[in-house]
């Protein structure tokens, strides 16, 4: 299996948007458009994040999934807002290959096994945000984009969720996320050796070798980025190139 | 080419439509399998568990088992592969069992089989028209024929070794997603279709 790169956008009322969480929103592009520009940049994935605010802004992703499946032809996963089988069916019917759970999986852990049931292992991805404070010692669950802290141990909700169903785990450092200063190795080791599905690291990435380090010392089986790519830190291209020239197994692009 | 999409009603149709949309073809999206007989060439698709599928299929299974005996060509992808056989670890009920043997897990730590892998030992010509070495797959289950003929490409994942592709009289199957698989992907999913109707 090769290793993947996928670049997440984060999709608001019908644009890819950046900035921190809910803050200093920039409208960066049309998120069909740049799923187009990440494919043929080489991308073997990519993931649109709904961060609305609200529903009305909620029902445009939808909108876009629908005109970027017209021309993506690479993988696409809907995270953000999916609690239900139904919301799952709208997204796959919209054109999305998968969907990525989060906090309702938390709420309500039959959901996976339920999603899974329906549309197959392989479309539903569990995706955790952990973090681990100075009084914990150990990587908990958060949810709600990160803000509420729950009681859940991050490594038995990864096992869990396999075993509920999910065909895929996304895991996101909270610590790390935007900060640039390299994934956590050791949450990925840790969630990496304790499942039997491909782990997403994601959160931290801030150069090609940050990657480079996730797949090989972390285990991870995919490195998500976001800002470093759409920033011009460093370009998807280069990131393979560097992973091939230290034969990790990458598609080569064209 | 009039191009029928069997929708057994569990997800993402809209890109293989689009995949298959080569400005020569007319590509239809149809629930009924019995309708979907009607046309030029029959695609199954790569959504959904296979236990929901063959139930979708099931009252219509002897009249799709007759056209595809009958010669109509039809191209499974991923599960649609795998309804091609007889049964699957999967889940409950028939395959159409146009294809001789059984769909069974992947044998390996990490599944699903999640992600591009290689596709090794092609034989099929569908590769020389349009070459793709390297494609998008999500299978956690993999199709165990009877007879080693119908294989004509491979796939490896850890230790277990399974058909990538199969053809047997007018059906073909493929376990990997040509319409996930970046532009040589939809190359080769429309030399895979102009050469089922050629």
């Amino acid at each position: 299996m090769l290793t993947r790169i996928i670049v997440c956008l984060d999709v608001r009322a019908g644009r890819v948007v950046k900035g921190t969480r809910f803050e200093q929103l920039r409208d960066i592009g049309d998120p069909a458009e740049l799923a187009n520009r990440y494919e043929t940049e080489g991308a073997d994935e990519i993931v649109f994040l709904d961060i609305s605010a609200s529903l009305e802004e909620r029902a445009t992703l939808l909108d876009s999934v629908r005109r970027s499946a017209e021309q993506l032809f690479i993988p696409l996963t809907v995270g953000g807002g999916i609690r239900s089988v139904d919301d799952t069916a709208r997204a796959l019917r919209a054109g999305a290959d998968k969907v990525s759970i989060n906090t309702a999986a938390v709420a309500q852990p039959t959901l996976l096994a339920e999603c899974a049931e329906r549309f197959g292992s392989q479309c539903v991805v569990a995706s955790i945000d952990a973090r681990c404070t100075a009084d914990d010692r150990h990587w908990r669950v958060w949810t709600h984009g990160g803000t509420v802290r729950t009681e859940r141990d991050a490594i038995e909700w990864a096992r869990e969720c396999v075993d509920r169903g999910a065909g895929e785990i996304l895991l996101t450092s909270i610590d790390r996320d935007g900060a640039r200063t390299g994934y956590d190795l050791e949450l990925t080791h840790a969630v990496a050796s304790a499942v039997p599905v491909p782990v997403i690291a994601s959160g931290g990435a801030g150069s090609a070798h940050h990657v480079r380090d996730v797949l090989v010392s972390g285990g991870a089986s995919a490195a998500l980025v976001a800002g470093i790519v759409h920033d011009g830190v460093t370009s998807v291209r280069e990131i393979k190139e560097l992973l091939d020239r230290e034969r990790i197994p990458v598609r080569k692009v064209a | 080419m009039r191009v029928t999409i069997l929708d057994y009603g569990a997800g993402n149709l809209h890109s293989l439509a689009k995949a298959l949309d080569d400005g020569s073809s007319r590509v239809r999206v149809e629930a009924d399998p019995v309708a979907a007989l009607d046309g030029d060439v029959l695609v199954l698709p790569g959504v959904g568990a296979f236990g929901h599928a063959a139930s979708h299929l099931a009252p219509a299974r002897d009249a799709l088992r007759a056209a595809i005996f009958g010669g109509l060509p039809c191209v499974g992808i991923c599960l649609g592969m795998q309804l091609l056989f007889d049964e699957s670890e999967e889940g409950a009920g028939a395959g159409l069992g146009v294809i001789e043997g059984r769909v069974t897990r992947v044998r390996a730590r990490r599944v699903p089989h999640m992600g591009w892998a290689a596709i090794e030992d092609a034989s099929d010509s569908t590769f020389e028209r349009a070459p793709l070495d390297v494609a998008y797959y999500a299978n956690g289950f993999a199709c165990r024929p009877s007879r080693a003929d119908v294989v004509r490409a491979w796939s490896i994942h850890e230790d277990d070794r399974f058909p990538a592709m199969v053809r047997e009289g007018s059906a073909v199957g493929v376990q990997f997603h040509p319409e996930k698989s970046s532009r040589a992907g939809v190359a080769f999913l429309r030399a895979l279709m102009a050469e089922a109707c050629a």
